[in-house]
């Protein structure tokens, strides 16, 4: 057979100028024919291996798996596994599944805010003909939720409605049109109740809170989550403060607008069991919820993820409407699908949560960072949701990538009858960074210094830990913040630029997967498992649980496997769609997938490649330690003729048990404190980002125009530059829309008021800015090949960058998001006239006149880059724990040096008359400590 | 929808013969007379690849070729297009051979979740066929009215410029180390 062999076509014989990926005609060496490479050098792990430029020492050290690496796909520009079903119209989403049989399912909601759902009369809808079934609230008691500690959700209501849109009951029929007249044939009596909409209501006590959680319950008002962190001493690291800032900022919430709406298909098989379609991001959990609900067993059910029409955080929760169908489905004993309206995507929304934030920061005579002191106070609409997590996000994942003094947060989480918020891109990081990065541009600008310089000199080293205790492992900060600088050309812009036009900086730190998993002990059961099977064709197939959401999960595993292997990608397939064949996975959130599940990924393809080469060690009579594998081949090290081919050695190593079947699993190492809430934000690896974005000001409109981003994101190794670039580019425009254009806008009357497209705006092509995606290797040591991130992270810099942007255009600082142009041009009035100034281009806009600090930052920084270096390197192992900067040793923690450091989680009795808005949470006490507590 | 009244039943449409060349094929079906294009596409004709985003024109996931001209379906009746020449996504492949389109926008990362993929392919193709050397600025115009919550419409508009250089023939297809493998086969729908 030649090299070139061509497998045999179908029918079709016709050449492509661009010929390939052609069905049935993939470009392969013939199996064992020993690939097109029979030869490879041993080379110097210390080294970028030749097929990346080579020669050059790693930036950060030697890999674990470096030894792994034979060139196959990590690191290449590798096009999503499953582009093609997505490019011919062939990938199957929730609305695109048609069982045989099936009817249509419609969901009757609420048009209160607020309301005892007293009686709901069928009758009549029952009546209609074509109509097979309606169910309410009754058929399904049971309550569930993402979060076990937080289950507040019912499959439709059970006594109360708490949003508009929330679930009343629901109806199937033969067509749509039945089905929506069913739908409004249901009679609801309700008695309605004071709703609340106001998050700082939220916080007072009423007669009716929203959810009753008994003895655990606070006072009697809508607080659901709180908390109240303290590490260090404010109070004296306050003496020094030389400059201070203080913002209250105001975010409206933003939904993730995916493009595909919410969409689902139960079906109950001949044997019983439930076959539910979804898109999920989740399949694990909602299949849990879907038991909990129907009481079945889990093992009764098999959840089936679709594609995923884009999914942010949007599609996590196990939601009601799958229930619905379910029921429904069970019902009437025949498929039923249910598809939303965009209006209903934005009744379910789990969008990012409406926030109050107020941050302060103070910085003392050396530029050092004494204090974060925020308190943020979010609305979480109608249910829990992820709540419990985004309450302690909100604080705890601003505490990196700077070395703190001190670090003081409160937070508080309220529901509201509004539709409920949950996990977002970003998940709770992000409007607590935009308030971060902008106060310190406000530092910069009191301190006169360049505000990057003043972050140059603040930095946590790699491999070091938090003032939370988080562990930080690899770090591209510094060269992140570096590479933004000089490609914006920073340094001839920043501060210089006319009136309008305005350039500004803003950094990120995001977890590379939770360190905790939701429903079990990290230490009993793996994170995620990777199952990998081989039969005798060789071809390997993947069962994995991972959820690719578009993101590239499948293909990141495939990439791994097939490195592992050196196989050519067309070798590797991937099976994740059914919870059948799946091992279960917890799923595409809090940036796990890559990090986890291709870890567990390379696990059981080390195990295979062990096989392998100990079989061809027999058929050649040689140890296996001095075999290589590499392209579809076994040989020698010191003699490369030596060998025999990929598929004899399966054959051999197969004789015995069929196909080869390994397994592989993940789980994070032991880290974090002891305190209360210390799992939140844990993360096996963090990424980090820095961002510069240009903008231009319409000083006469308010008309904010974003124009160029340079975006620099430390992803560890980039598996796949193609995807993460994509992700970088694709967070920018998401949050570019929140800071500028989107938001849930809710009336007078707290009425949801663009539950659409055309009101809700979401950045077309010609708001884009030109994004220069700039990817930062830090190789994380625990990483698979290196790999952190790249999917979250990228989002949060950009917020503050714009800020910090405009008010370098037109020197006036808006803390109050989306930046629409209403509101910016009345802060350009409100300064014109306290200014007496007639035409807005004489607008005084800030100027940098560098202060004596800005020579110590740079010094500072500079020793601060040799000492990063070196702990990348790992040349200086030494711990390093935060403080140092003021002057605690590395190696202790500061409460053991420091007498007035504390950690709290809880506000002492003199703390409680001095606590910001959703401190104030704390002054009330749980239903168990009061007098007659109910 | 929400708070939705009774309203007392339309008396329903009368369903008329349509009939088009879908992707090249001739297709007649019974369609009530008030049908949305969209929906008889999706229901009748067996086009799942055009998609339904938001049933009022706001995303741009349902557009579809008619005569050449693309538009939206899902604001289109579908009697008013009778007889016209419908391309969707599914007639953009020339049998198992993807378009230069398709080709590109799989290998400059134009597709993450893909849901909107088919809207900004036929977009796309349909600015191509009449332009074959688009400016950016046209590009932009051509694909304004879809949304893409993914990408960030950079890689999208790359894979438009790396098609229309095939389409000019400067350029074979873009030919990456890893060829991704297509799923012909997704373990799919159990039935």
């Amino acid at each position: 057979m030649s090299k070139d062999y061509v497998q045999q076509a179908g029918m079709n014989k016709d050449v492509r100028v661009d010929g390939k990926r052609v069905a049935g005609k993939l470009r392969f060496n013939p199996p064992g024919s020993g690939g097109s490479r029979p030869e490879m050098a041993e080379r110097d792990l210390e080294f970028i291996p030749e097929l990346e430029g080579g020669n050059e020492p790693q930036p950060a050290g030697a890999h674990l798996h470096d030894g792994l690496r034979t060139g196959t796909t990590v690191g290449k520009r590798t096009p999503l596994v499953d582009a093609n079903a997505k490019v011919t119209g062939q990938a199957w989403y929730g609305d695109d599944i048609r069982l045989p049989n099936e009817i249509i399912g419609r969901i009757v909601r609420s048009p209160y805010h607020y309301a005892k759902v007293k009686s709901i009369d069928t009758t009549k809808a029952e009546e209609l003909p074509g109509v097979i079934a309606v169910s309410t609230g009754v058929d399904a008691p049971s309550k569930f939720g993402v979060l076990p500690v937080t289950k507040d959700e019912h499959a439709m209501a059970v006594e109360k409605v708490r949003h508009v849109g929330d679930l009343v009951a629901c109806v199937a029929a033969i067509d749509e049109e039945t089905a929506r007249q069913a739908a409004a044939l249901i009679e609801v009596e309700y008695e309605v109740l004071d709703a609340i909409h106001d998050p700082k209501k939220g916080l007072l006590d009423v007669d009716e809170p929203i959810h009753w959680r008994g003895p655990y319950h606070i006072g009697s008002t809508n607080v659901q989550k709180r908390v109240f962190q303290e590490f260090g001493d404010r109070e004296s690291l306050e003496d020094t403060t030389k400059a201070f800032h203080n913002g209250k900022w105001k975010f409206m919430g933003v939904n993730h607008g995916f493009t595909e709406p919410h969409a689902v298909v139960a079906h109950w098989d001949s044997n019983g069991r439930l076959q539910l379609y979804t898109p999920q991001q989740v399949p694990h959990y909602a299949h849990r919820a879907l038991a909990t609900v129907l009481e079945v067993p889990m093992h009764q059910i098999n959840v089936i993820r679709t594609y995923v029409g884009g999914g942010f955080g949007g599609k996590s929760d196990p939601f009601p409407h799958e229930m619905c169908a379910a029921i429904l489905a069970r019902k009437a004993g025949r498929p039923v699908r249910i598809t939303f309206d965009r209006e209903e995507v934005f009744w379910v929304n789990r969008g990012r949560h409406p926030s109050h934030i107020e941050v302060k920061i103070n910085a003392n005579d050396d530029a050092k960072i004494s204090g974060f002191e925020i308190d943020a106070l979010i609305d979480g609409g109608g249910f829990a949701s992820f709540g419990h997590v985004t309450s302690y996000y909100n604080g705890v994942l601003a505490t990196a990538p700077y070395e703190l003094g001190s670090f003081h947060y409160t937070g508080a989480r309220v529901w509201t009858n509004k539709p409920a918020s949950g996990a977002m891109r970003g998940h709770g990081a992000v409007n607590t960074r935009c308030a971060i990065e902008v106060g310190l541009d406000d530092i910069a600008e009191k301190l006169q210094v360049d505000p990057i310089d003043l972050r140059l000199a603040n930095l946590l080293p790699p491999h070091s830990k938090t003032i939370t205790g988080f562990r930080i492992t690899s770090n591209g900060m510094r060269q992140a913040l570096e590479r933004v600088r000089e490609g914006s050309n920073w340094d001839e812009k920043f501060r210089k630029l006319p009136v309008g036009k305005g350039i500004g900086i803003g950094c990120g730190f995001f977890i590379s997967g939770s360190g905790l998993p939701i429903h079990w002990d990290p230490h009993n059961f793996p994170h995620a498992t990777v199952h990998l099977q081989i039969d005798m064709d060789g071809g390997v197939t993947v069962h994995t649980g991972a959820a690719d959401i578009g993101q590239g999960s499948s293909t990141a595993v495939a990439q791994v496997v097939a490195e592992v292997l050196a196989l050519p990608l067309e070798m590797v397939h991937v099976r994740s769609h059914e919870s059948d064949t799946s091992p279960v996975d917890l799923g595409s959130y809090s940036s796990r997938v890559t990090f986890m599940n291709a870890n567990a990924a390379i696990g059981a393809a080390l195990e295979i490649r062990e096989k392998l080469l100990n079989a061809a060690g027999e058929m050649l009579d040689l140890p296996p330690e001095k075999l290589v594998l590499n392209d579809r081949r076994i040989y020698f090290k010191k003699d490369p003729t030596i060998g025999v081919s990929y598929l004899e050695a399966l054959h051999k190593s197969q004789e015995d048990i069929g196909a080869l079947i390994a397994s592989g699993a993940y789980r994070t190492p032991p880290m974090g404190g002891v305190h209360k809430g210390a799992a939140a934000g844990l993360a096996p690896a963090y990424s980090f980002s820095a961002y510069v974005a240009e903008v231009e000001v319409d000083v006469d409109t308010g008309l904010i125009k974003c124009t160029d981003v340079w975006a620099a994101h430390d992803c560890g190794k980039a598996l796949n530059p193609l995807a993460v670039e994509g992700q970088i580019i694709g967070s920018c425009h998401m949050g570019l829309g929140q800071v500028l254009s989107e938001q849930m806008v809710y009336g007078r009357t707290g009425h949801l008021q663009n539950p659409n497209f055309l009101e809700y705006k979401i950045p077309s092509v010609h708001e884009m800015p030109n994004v220069t995606p700039i990817i930062i290797e830090s190789c994380d040591p625990e990483g698979p090949f290196g790999a952190k991130e790249a999917g979250e992270g990228p989002l949060l810099p950009i917020l503050p960058a714009v800020v910090n942007a405009v008010y370098d255009a037109i020197g006036v600082r808006v803390n109050d998001l989306p930046l629409t142009p209403d509101k910016v041009w009345a802060a350009i009035n409100k300064k014109m006239k306290r200014e007496k100034i007639d035409d807005a281009r004489d607008l005084p806009v800030p100027r940098l006149d560098f202060s004596e600090l800005q020579k110590k930052l740079v010094k500072r920084s500079a020793e601060h880059k040799i000492r990063d270096a070196r702990r990348q390197r790992r040349e200086d192992e030494g711990p390093y724990l935060n403080g140092v900067l003021f002057g605690l040793d590395p190696t202790l923690p500061p409460e053991e040096q420091d007498e007035t450091w504390k950690i709290s989680v809880k506000p002492d009795s003199s703390q409680l008359d001095n606590l910001g808005l959703a401190g104030t949470a704390w002054t009330k006490k749980e239903q168990r400590h009061m007098e007659g507590g109910k | 929808m929400v708070g939705e009244e009774h309203v007392s039943m339309i008396p329903s449409a009368t369903s008329k013969a349509w009939s088009a060349d879908v992707n090249g094929q001739f297709r007649e079906v019974l369609a009530p007379s008030n049908a949305i294009l969209l929906d008889v596409l999706r229901d009748k004709a067996g086009c799942l690849g055009v998609k339904r985003g938001c049933d009022m024109g706001t995303c741009g996931c349902c557009t579809v070729m008619i005569d050449g001209v693309p538009r939206l379906s899902c604001l289109t009746m579908a009697h008013e297009v009778n007889g016209c020449e419908i391309t969707t996504v599914e007639g953009l492949a020339n049998g198992s051979h993807l378009a230069p389109i398709q080709q590109c926008f799989a290998d400059h990362g134009g597709s993450q979740c893909g849901f909107c993929t088919p809207g900004f392919l036929v977009a796309s193709q349909a600015l191509l066929n009449n332009n074959p050397c688009p400016t950016e600025k046209e590009i932009a115009c051509a694909i304004e009215g879809n949304l893409c919550r993914c990408t960030g419409y950079q890689q999208i508009v790359q894979s438009i410029q790396a098609a229309a250089a095939i389409h000019r023939g400067e350029a074979d297809a873009v030919v990456s180390n890893n060829a991704a493998h297509s799923d012909p086969h997704p373990s799919g729908p159990e039935m």
